[in-house]
């Protein structure tokens, strides 16, 4: 041991050493830093395990979420593709129960089918028409879209839905939600709700619905990337009723 | 010595082709400017929560090391070609902790990263290289 820790070896084995010790410490810092991130909310949900013991609880559903978007691109209010031959967009409020019955019953089969595949991009247009509840909820989720994880957050705020402008929208559960996603920084998210990106996509929803002449949540339209769109005339939230459309904009 | 100087200057071109990405990085962090991405995970990546450690944005730490390793080509000691390669190895080892989350925690690549990545790989048979050359002198 000692013949070999001399001269030339010696050098490399300090070089490799320090090397390592410094990687070591970056390493650790950057997983101590993100899970401090992760466990300092004011007020952070809890939830009691078996031994009595609490913990930050993750937001319902949010495995789920994770799987559904996991490795599918999103850009701002885009999933998808940003190259895909059709784009199907949709109005929704996130106080809107038929919203939330859309994004649980006939998102996770058209994100397979149709979004998964290239075919098709989906872009999300929130408008608060139900309440003040509903800003606060949608600030949050294009401040979500900052860091492009816009529909992670919404479909998750989906699964938190409590009942119109009864107050559920708290920054407690926004937190939570935020929290619940992959790699998020929650603290940015919460900060850029005020932010002008966030004014600025809010306004751009608005003018988009004005538009588009849509009075109610939620509201499809669906076309040629860069044609022109088409309201989807749904008669059921659940993906048979968007098989029609979708198949034949992509054959 | 001509193969040593030649092993300098293509390290010095690898620091500073690193320091410009990090730059780059930097400028577009602190800017508030969107940056060009073909993966489009960029943003993602440069906003999460492991785009800093102890606060420090991780592109910060990166322009410092790829500075440092400049600075030890300045040099024909062989205490410079170690603490360059020291930082080089350091800095791989803690880029593959970073490829690692952008896959697997982060679900975000993020292209520049990847540069910068490809950039220290070849930084680190080069420096391993000097070091080697240096040290079988007599």
């Amino acid at each position: 041991m000692t013949r070999f820790l001399h001269g030339r070896n010696l050098l490399f084995v300090g070089v490799g050493a320090a090397a390592l010790v410094v990687a070591l410490v970056l390493i650790l810092v950057s997983v101590l830093g993100s899970s401090n991130a992760e466990t300092t909310p004011p007020t952070p949900p809890t939830q009691t395990a078996a031994d009595g013991s609490t913990a930050p609880a993750k937001a319902p559903g949010a495995a789920a979420t994770a799987a559904l978007f996991r490795g599918v691109p999103q850009q701002l209010n885009q999933l998808g593709n940003p190259k895909a031959k059709v784009t199907m967009i949709e109005f929704a409020d996130p106080q809107c129960p038929f919203c939330r019955q859309f994004a649980l019953d006939a998102l996770p089969a058209i994100v397979k089918e149709y979004v998964r595949t290239g075919k098709v991009k989906l872009v999300l247009f929130g408008i608060p028409i139900i309440g003040q509840n509903s800003e606060d909820g949608l600030r949050a989720v294009y401040a979500a879209g900052l860091q492009n994880k816009l529909w992670n957050f919404m479909d998750l705020l989906y699964k938190s839905q409590g009942a119109e402008n009864s107050g559920w929208i708290t920054d407690a559960l926004l937190r939570q939600i935020g929290d619940s996603i992959p790699g998020f920084d929650t603290d940015k998210m919460m900060a850029d709700r005020r932010s002008s990106d966030v004014d600025a996509a809010l306004a751009a929803s608005e003018q988009q619905a004005s538009n588009a002449r849509v009075d109610r949540t939620p509201t499809f339209f669906a076309g040629p990337t860069g044609g022109t769109l088409q309201q989807i005339p749904v008669t059921a939230l659940t993906p048979e009723a968007f098989r029609p459309t979708l198949d034949s904009l992509t054959r | 010595m001509t193969s040593d100087r030649r092993l300098r200057a293509a390290i010095a071109l690898l620091a500073l082709a690193g320091a410009g990405v990090t730059a780059y990085l930097v400028y577009a962090r602190y800017s508030g400017t969107r940056l060009v991405c073909t993966t489009g995970g960029c943003e993602t990546v440069q906003h999460s929560k492991y785009a800093k450690a102890a606060g420090i944005p991780v592109a910060v730490l990166g322009l410092v090391a790829y500075l440092a390793v400049l600075a030890t080509t300045l040099t024909g000691r062989i205490e410079a070609a170690a603490i360059g390669a020291a930082i080089v190895f350091a800095g791989l080892a803690f880029a593959i902790y970073l490829i690692v989350i952008q896959v697997a925690v982060i679900d975000a690549i993020c292209q520049w990263c990847l540069a910068s990545d490809a950039i220290l790989a070849v930084l680190a048979v080069l420096s391993a290289e000097r070091l080697r050359r240096l040290a079988g002198r007599p």
